[in-house]
């Protein structure tokens, strides 16, 4: 079996690395770096980013825990960059080692689907080559979203891509969007000492989540002084001398020296080859797939961001498997009934299954157990107090149908709910077992319980 | 322990009146119960709030808590300080740790309000 696959990301290169487990001769093709937008421009580079906020705001923070300590504590942007290029280096040689060992080719360059069986790279150097499969793994991701009113020109007005290499740290920043990478965004740069407003056109941040937990996550960004105007609407953006200014419907400008647009992804669907090929494509350029991970052309599989769903480096990677054995002649469904995922905002935030609104909506009775974090002597031992864990079970049945937390470690956390999704546990079973002390996990326990008004730590009924 | 010129409302939230305009905060008891005051969610000049309702909220190291406005009316002034400093609201509920001026809408609902004596009565029946 000869499988290509395109894309090396986190759905791409643990695909290619399962298919060659399974026994197949693999050749990746990647345009770029190894490790995708994941690790070169996402998950990694941000959270060595995050973890460099850390450290200042504990630094900053050293006499509350009574070490004696003086001076200014500041951001070096250019040691903070070489740190997590260091780390995104180490990480891509690993990946690199890892295709070695299982005797994986690696090809630079990019792919174009020539026929059901076969692909052209166009390599750096302008030659080309063509490569002839068994099967396929489309897997090229996605990049920043622009909007065609004010397109990214990586000085003034900046993607996700741009802020994880930040030549200098402005004084000021307005983030368009208060998804994921907006707040997070958000966080590291007011860490850093920034100015940050973000706009959002919902009236939330964080749209998709329970909404009592992006409201903490916003009395969070009220005690950070992080502006946060929702529901506005965004007329037109203009360069100014010392850099942009952002007009408001309503006509309000705020004004700022940088710009982070973050208000999605688009899907690298285009220059693949897949229309002409007649593989079915969304109308967001996401290409359809079946349980399998294979697209409407038999032998064509598709994993990742560029299927459209859920934009997770995780779920890429268990489609990326999925796609492989199918690939393989090993038959694998894709299942996505607990997915787990994490905001690595200041605090943190961890979900996993049905959000509250969701299963209002679906009609479910339901009953809510929450523990606030400060209730946890853990939480005050390490000072880190605010936060919320939510559990939300079956009325009738108390199977759990979703663990929401934020608060210090939650999106480490949240795996012990997602464990006991994935076991079908129900809220009384979970609250059962014994949980070590003094841990952040006795939070989880305690909300648990308090599905069933249990709890034994519980200060008040929120 | 809890002053006679103030007004109280039953969720622990006082009321000082002047002209057309309320100051209010949290009672000695409610700080005391709270434990020491992290943060303040300070409400906004210009909103409208209801007597009874919640409009802010304060966190402790032990809790989280509505703060309950006394008074129908517009909030016209807030007490900025506290946003660094919530901790005056422990050291001087009464004083220093006011929380915000509502320009009421009826000063007839101040009659509704408790004296000193009575809400001291009121915390007692709470215990």
């Amino acid at each position: 079996m000869n499988i290509v696959v395109v894309g090396a990301g986190p759905g791409g290169y643990v695909a290619a690395l399962k298919a060659a487990q399974l026994g197949a001769m693999v050749t990746v093709v990647e345009r770029s770096e190894v490790g995708g937008t994941c690790l070169n421009r996402g998950c990694i580079p941000t959270k060595s980013l995050v973890a460099s906020a850390e450290a200042l705001a504990k630094a900053r923070r050293l006499g509350e825990f009574g070490i004696d300590a003086s001076g200014d504590f500041r951001p070096n942007i250019a040691s903070i960059l070489d740190r997590k290029n260091k780390i995104v280096e180490t990480q891509r040689k690993g990946i690199r080692a890892l295709f070695k060992n299982a005797g994986i080719t690696l090809i630079e360059g990019r792919a174009c689907l020539q026929g059901p069986r076969t692909i052209r790279v166009d390599k750096p150097d302008g030659s080309q080559i063509s490569l002839g499969a068994d099967r396929i793994i489309l897997a090229t991701g996605s990049r920043p979203a622009a909007l065609p009113l004010f397109p990214f020109d990586s000085e003034i007005i900046l993607s996700s891509d741009d802020a994880v290499d930040l030549k200098e740290l402005s004084s000021s920043f307005i983030i368009i969007g208060a998804g994921v990478i907006g707040c997070e965004f958000a966080c590291i740069l007011r860490e850093f000492g920034c100015e940050v407003t973000i706009l959002e056109a919902l009236p939330r941040a964080l749209s998709t989540e329970d909404a009592e937990i992006a409201e903490i996550l916003e009395k969070e960004f009220r005690k950070k002084k992080i502006k946060l105007l929702t529901g506005v609407v965004v007329e037109s953006v203009s360069r100014k001398e010392t850099g942009v200014a952002v007009t408001l419907k309503g006509d309000k400008e705020i004004v700022a020296e940088k710009l982070l647009v973050s208000v999605g992804r688009a899907l690298n669907t285009e220059g693949l080859g897949v229309e002409t090929l007649g593989v079915a494509v969304g109308p967001r350029g996401q290409i359809a797939v079946n349980e399998k991970m294979e697209t409407t052309i038999p032998g064509i599989y598709a994993i990742g961001d560029v299927t459209g769903g859920m934009l997770l480096a995780h779920v890429a990677s268990k489609q990326g498997m999925i796609a492989a054995s199918n690939a393989c002649g090993v038959d694998a469904l894709m299942d996505y009934r607990v997915v787990p995922a994490g905001i690595f905002t200041l605090p943190e935030i961890g979900s996993v299954g049905l959000r509250e609104h969701q299963v209002k909506n679906q009609g479910i009775p339901y009953r809510i157990g929450r523990f606030a974090v400060r209730g946890l002597g853990k939480a005050h031992a390490i000072g880190e107090i605010s936060g919320l864990m939510k559990v939300l079970a079956h009325a009738e049945t108390d199977a759990l149908l979703g663990v929401h937390i934020i608060g210090p470690h939650a999106t480490d956390l949240i795996h012990e709910g997602a464990a006991a999704m994935q076991a079908g546990m129900t809220a009384r079973a979970l609250a059962a077992m014994i949980h070590a002390h003094p841990t952040l996990a006795e939070g989880v326990m305690e909300a648990a319980e308090d599905v069933h008004g249990a709890a034994i730590h519980n200060p008040e009924k929120s | 322990m809890n002053p006679d010129d103030l007004k109280y409302h039953k969720e622990h939230a006082w009321a000082r009146l002047s002209g057309k305009k309320v100051t209010m905060g949290i009672t000695d008891y409610a700080q005391e119960a709270l434990g020491d005051i992290v943060y303040i969610d300070l409400p906004e000049t210009d909103t409208h709030v209801e007597a009874g309702t919640e409009m802010s909220e304060i966190e402790s190291t032990k809790t989280s808590s509505p703060v309950i406005a006394p008074v129908s009316g517009t909030i016209v002034d807030v007490n900025d300080k506290l946003a660094d400093n919530p901790e005056i609201i422990n050291e001087d509920p009464y004083g220093k740790g006011w929380i915000a001026v509502i320009e009421i809408d009826a000063p007839a609902e101040l009659d509704e309000l408790m004296d000193g004596a009575d809400y001291e009565r009121h915390i007692e029946e709470d215990k």
